[in-house]
């Protein structure tokens, strides 16, 4: 079967710095991977990275996306094609109406994969209806992108927005920063709705508790740039008693 | 030794304008009073002389291409009429004056509703009837500035306007002004005096629009007054001809208790210069300006805004903002001035700024000059290329880059087009804005939805 993600020896660096040192990863469709280290380890460069961001150069290695060369497409290919990153720091747009914004956002992914523009009250309707479950009030929808959102605000909108946009991979940069236990389990069970056997999912996160919600199949530790070690669920778990710094100590021993 | 020319702060206006002045005396042979007052505006504008760059009023914009070369003076020319209707804004209900080349048009204006509330009296008709009055009020303003000199020595028509105490109207007052040659550079100077009574309330749209690709100045002085409690929105729209100038002055003092809200949006005119001068002179009043201007190809908007607080406890904003294209310009040079004893003054300044190219300009010159202490007072300006992490997210979301951009543009404008007190105006303005940014633009809607039924 072919992997929906297949990352090879990718080395990436940022004003200069290198930041990843070859990292391979490898999921398939219907996998929920996660990868856990401490600040600084890469994991965040990582996701910019697969979403194209033009500050992340990279120096080496491939990324296929599917049949295709992620690392030849534009951030807003990559969408299209069906990945979508729910970053750490969702950006404030003032101007731009969120509702209108998600409509924009919809049918600019539905054009590019053929499907018909979505009509407006279907697409009121389709928002509405996973907003409720996300417990996104009316008033937020209507408010500029993400201005004068709190934290699980922009959170819970970043899972609509996925919701919506039904990709077939996401990548979730420490979707669970910031978040009371509450809005976690909102924001988990959205996840865990869109969960399929044709839809992959990277979950980066610093902690083990979100993965308590979103259960991983396989779980990659990410040390200074490297994946160091992978494992299943348990992985997390003993990263969590045992703290990184042991386990960074151990593994430099 | 002889100072040399590039050094001075103004230079001798062009000789033509001694001979428009001949001409305009001679055909209107108005009575003493009046007549002198012109003369004395005329000497007043000689002794002035044309503003170099060396004028700090003036440091970032070269107005003598533009105004120091012979130009007639204009004459009405006749518009079609369906030409202007996207531009009478306000709705069925408003009182509306047209000028045609400055000079008031009242077959293409609506003043069938005017009553005891409002008085409108067209200028060329105050000169007839009450000289006195115009010379008086043309003496009255004298800010030592060249084109508020020439103005008052060339003005031919324009429009006294005057609300009653007490008077609130709902409907809009719109002045619509449209420039209009054909072959030789024409100019036109109107005036415009507004005086609201003590708790009068009025929406006022002034709209520029320019049509054809001749030359032509238009040299507008408004006169603006707000007595007790009085409140104007004041919504003004500029979209002159790339070929055109439009020199907007306006002097208004704000008495206790007024509140005075202006929104300008620009879009278009080879050079637009928006230069005002208010004065705060009564207690807890409130002074709201707001601006956006989209200068591309060689088109330069300049604002120059005086804003004084001579009384305590009275507001002031300025927010100016630019989307400069090409070898577009843009000029921000404001200033407050808190004077001695406008205790608990608020006076905000701020001047944002995108630059989409690497010859687009933008001078920026806020600044404060406070002599009171307990004041709270800030000024601020930005310039900038669009916000690449916004830019980012919404490509990251499936906007392709064009559709972005403009996107991004549009919500920066939107700020000051939310602002306008006028659905129409508000409406015109968002249709000039999206043609200027492009129609690939997704169109800028207060309301990103109709309700679904």
């Amino acid at each position: 079967m072919t992997a929906l993600l297949e990352i090879e020896n990718l080395h990436a660096r940022v004003d200069g710095k290198p930041i990843l040192k070859g990292v391979s990863l490898s999921i398939a469709p219907g996998e929920v991977h996660a990868i856990m280290g401490p600040n600084g380890s890469g994991k965040s460069t990582l996701a910019f990275v697969l979403a194209g961001h033009e500050a992340y150069e990279v120096t080496d290695g491939s990324i296929r996306f599917g049949d295709e060369d992620l690392l030849a497409m534009e951030p807003e290919e990559r969408a299209h094609a069906g990945l979508f990153l729910a970053m750490q720091y969702p950006v404030e747009i003032p101007g731009v109406g969120n509702l209108y914004f998600l409509r924009q956002a919809l049918n600019a992914v539905r054009k590019a994969r053929g499907l018909e523009e979505i009509s407006a009250a279907e697409f009121l309707r389709k928002a509405r209806e996973e907003a409720r479950r996300l417990g996104i009030g009316e008033e937020l929808l209507k408010r500029d992108l993400n201005v004068g959102f709190s934290g699980g605000e922009k959170k819970r909108n970043e899972i609509l927005q996925m919701a919506l946009l039904e990709p077939r991979l996401a990548v979730l940069d420490e979707t669970d920063s910031g978040l009371d236990i509450d809005a976690l389990r909102v924001v988990a069970e959205g996840v865990n709705r869109m969960r399929s056997p044709e839809r992959g999912f990277l979950v980066i996160t610093h902690y083990q508790r979100l993965l308590e919600y979103i259960v991983p199949d396989v779980v990659h530790v990410m040390v200074d740039g490297r994946i160091r070690r992978t494992g299943g669920p348990e992985l997390a778990r003993e990263l969590e008693a045992r703290g990184y710094e042991a386990f960074v100590g151990r593994l430099a021993a | 030794m002889a100072e040399r020319i590039g050094r001075r702060r103004q230079i001798a206006p062009d000789p033509s304008f001694a001979a428009r002045f001949e001409e305009l005396t001679r055909r209107l042979s108005e009575p003493q009073p009046l007549a002198q007052a012109r003369a004395r505006a005329f000497a007043r504008f000689f002794e002035l002389g044309i503003p170099t760059r060396r004028d700090e009023a003036w440091k970032f914009t070269d107005v003598t291409r533009a105004v120091n070369r012979p130009m007639r003076l204009a004459e009405p020319r006749p518009v079609a009429v369906e030409l202007l209707a996207p531009y009478r804004l306000g709705g069925e209900q408003a009182h509306r004056l047209v000028f045609l080349n400055g000079r008031f048009a009242p077959e293409l204006s609506d003043c069938a509703r005017l009553d005891g509330r409002i008085t409108v009296t067209s200028l060329a008709e105050l000169a007839r009837t009450r000289p006195e009055l115009l010379a008086h009020s043309l003496d009255a303003l004298d800010d030592g500035r060249s084109f508020t000199a020439l103005n008052a020595a060339l003005v031919e028509d324009g429009a006294w306007i005057e609300l009653a105490a007490g008077s609130q109207l709902a409907e809009p007052l719109q002045l619509l002004f449209i420039t209009s040659g054909r072959e030789e550079a024409v100019m036109a100077h109107p005036r415009c005096i507004l005086r609201l009574g003590p708790a009068c309330a009025l929406t006022l749209i002034e709209t520029h629009v320019g049509l054809g690709e001749a030359a032509a100045l238009t040299n507008l002085v408004v006169q603006l007054s707000l007595a007790e409690g009085a409140f104007l929105a004041h919504d003004r729209l500029a979209f002159a001809g790339a070929n055109q100038t439009l020199l907007a002055k306006l002097d208004g003092e704000l008495h206790a208790r007024s509140r005075y809200c202006q929104t300008t949006v620009v879009v278009g005119g080879a050079l637009v210069r928006t230069e005002q001068e208010l004065r705060i002179e009564g207690a807890e009043a409130e002074c709201l300006l707001a601006g956006v201007a989209l200068p591309r190809a060689h088109e330069t908007v300049d604002n120059f805004v005086r804003v004084h607080h001579r009384a305590g406890g009275s507001h002031s904003d300025q927010h100016f903002k630019s989307i400069v294209a090409d070898r577009g310009h843009h000029v921000f040079a404001g200033k407050i001035i808190v004077h001695p004893g406008a205790q608990k003054t608020n006076a905000y300044q701020k001047n944002d700024n995108l630059l989409l190219g690497d010859n687009a300009e933008v001078d920026t010159k806020p600044e404060l000059e406070i002599y009171a202490d307990d004041v709270k007072c800030s000024h601020g300006a930005t310039c900038s290329d669009l916000d690449a992490s916004a830019l980012f997210y919404l490509r990251a979301r499936g906007l392709d880059l064009e559709t972005s951009r403009a996107l991004l543009m549009h919500a920066f404008a939107r700020e000051v087009i939310d602002r306008l007190r006028d659905e129409s105006a508000r409406a015109l303005a968002e249709r000039m804005v999206t043609a200027r940014l492009g129609e690939r633009a997704p169109l800028l809607r207060a309301e990103p939805l109709e309700e679904a039924s």
